[in-house]
């Protein structure tokens, strides 16, 4: 399969992202991807081996654009802080470590949960406070938090 | 889901919840710590807990609202494929956007990402090749042409024809002002201080805090702070290679090298001691920086580390 289809992967996934080294990365991960799982679904059984490997390419291609934005978030904070308390190199390789892997933890909860659980746990604000600040009730606050901690304790508990 | 019994997990979220409340009593926190003994389960659950709460304790709280509660384009799938073809060929839309403003008023920022190099061309025709990591804002009006430089390196030809030339031409960096007087140079911006490099023409620096100016002529380049002037040198010929996007090196240290190189690639790239006094020649391609290391990896007897993504450490083989 590999063979057979490698070239036409990455030029598609070229075609979508403008951009060859990353294509070629994605287009790779993409059959580490298939080889992985092919312990539940063997390779040879697959019908229509393009439809199949856009999916997967599809699906590492949004992970890929989400990390690419986080990036980009990441660079323009670094201008919000005051000059003389931008952390060093290495600090911020790690910073940036910790962020994807929190990222990943808080994975596709809503936007309002997200920011209800960042506002407690990054800024320490109470849930009254933070109810407050989104105009909605303590008791939505506390729905939502229970929904955060249930997220990234279950990936953690998952990994 | 593997591992994880859900009422054990729901307890543990109910009691995360309520760790934060701000009516969270010594009485329960009591309470929690015997729920913690129950079992080894419990325990890794709650080590679970505490790791997330460390994690998140290790970021700045400001950096982490702006990366983390980020706008995500995600309604649907399509739709972030989408937006991820436009940004490729989003045009400058300060230069689109002054279209529709008097000559008088006219104002634009620029910006590059690291790895990333752009001309741009401004409203009088003067024209600016922004390297790696940089940034500044135009700001033309009646009485001047003034380019406030921010951060990086830029490559200044500005414009000697028509009307709006007859008007000064001034860069201004947190050190002090560059007047052109009809010309080509480079500005670059290091930690505490300027550098001008002039390449046509000649250029007068005012810094901040001083009430002397200098020309530089051609071939010239000095570097100075708020106060003072450091002593004029000799231009380096190729010293605007990196507006083709490509660096020269005679005999360059491998230190100096790679910190220059690390100028155009996200993340840290580290020289380790025991090679730092190699030395490297050659014309190498900014664009590729990856390559360039795998070059080097090649002809010095040194070995890449790449640890993540972003850290990448190059050491005696």
């Amino acid at each position: 399969m590999y063979n057979e289809h490698s070239q036409w992967l990455v030029a598609w996934l070229q075609r979508k992202l403008g951009n060859r080294s990353d294509a070629a990365d994605l287009a790779q991960d993409t059959f580490t991807r298939i080889w992985e799982g092919a312990r539940t679904q063997a390779i040879q059984d697959i019908r229509q081996p393009r439809a199949y490997l856009t999916i997967v390419a599809k699906r590492l291609m949004i992970n890929y654009l989400e990390r690419q934005s986080l990036h980009q978030a990441y660079l323009a904070s670094l201008h919000l802080l005051p000059e003389d308390s931008v952390p060093s190199a290495e600090t911020r390789a790690i910073l940036l470590e910790t962020l994807q892997e929190l990222d990943a933890l808080l994975g596709e909860l809503p936007a309002k949960v997200r920011t209800a659980f960042l506002l407690s746990q990054l800024e320490g604000l109470s849930y009254e406070d933070i109810a407050g600040q989104m105009g909605i009730s303590v008791r939505t606050v506390t729905r939502y938090m229970a929904q955060g901690f249930r997220q990234c304790l279950r990936v953690m508990l998952d990994a | 889901m593997p591992g994880v019994d859900t009422a054990l997990l729901d307890e543990a979220v109910h009691w995360l919840t309520r760790k934060y409340a701000s009516d969270f009593s010594a009485a329960e926190e009591a309470e929690l710590q015997r729920w913690r003994k129950r079992s080894a389960a419990h325990e890794r659950v709650w080590q679970c807990a505490e790791q997330l709460r460390s994690q998140m304790g290790t970021v700045p709280a400001s950096i982490g609202m702006a990366v983390l509660a980020r706008t995500r384009r995600r309604p649907d799938r399509r739709q972030v494929l989408r937006a991820a073809g436009l940004a490729l060929v989003t045009p400058a839309l300060g230069w689109l956007a002054y279209r529709n403003l008097p000559w008088q008023a006219w104002t634009a920022d620029y910006r590059t990402a690291t790895g990333e190099r752009r001309s741009v061309t401004l409203a009088d025709g003067s024209r600016i090749v922004l390297n790696t990591a940089s940034a500044l804002s135009a700001r033309f009006d009646r009485e001047t042409r003034l380019v406030r430089h921010y951060s990086g390196e830029i490559l200044v030809e500005t414009a000697h024809a028509g009307a709006p030339a007859a008007l000064p031409f001034i860069v201004e960096t947190d050190n002090g002002r560059m007047r052109a007087l009809g010309t080509r140079f480079i500005v670059r911006m290091d930690g505490q201080d300027t550098t001008l490099s002039v390449l046509q023409g000649a250029v007068e620096i005012t810094p901040r805090r001083s009430a002397r100016s200098m020309v530089v002529r051609a071939g010239e380049q000095t570097r100075f702070d708020d106060t003072a002037f450091a002593p004029v040198r000799r231009l380096a010929e190729d010293a605007d290679a990196w507006s083709q996007g490509v660096l020269y090196a005679h005999g360059m240290r491998l230190e100096d090298f790679l910190a220059e190189l690390a100028r155009y690639r996200p993340g840290v790239l580290q020289c380790d001691p025991g090679v730092a006094d190699l030395r490297v020649s050659g014309a190498f391609h900014l664009d590729d920086t990856d390559r360039v290391l795998d070059l080097l990896a090649r002809t010095l007897p040194v070995q890449v580390e790449t640890r993540t993504r972003f850290w990448t450490r190059i050491a005696r083989r």
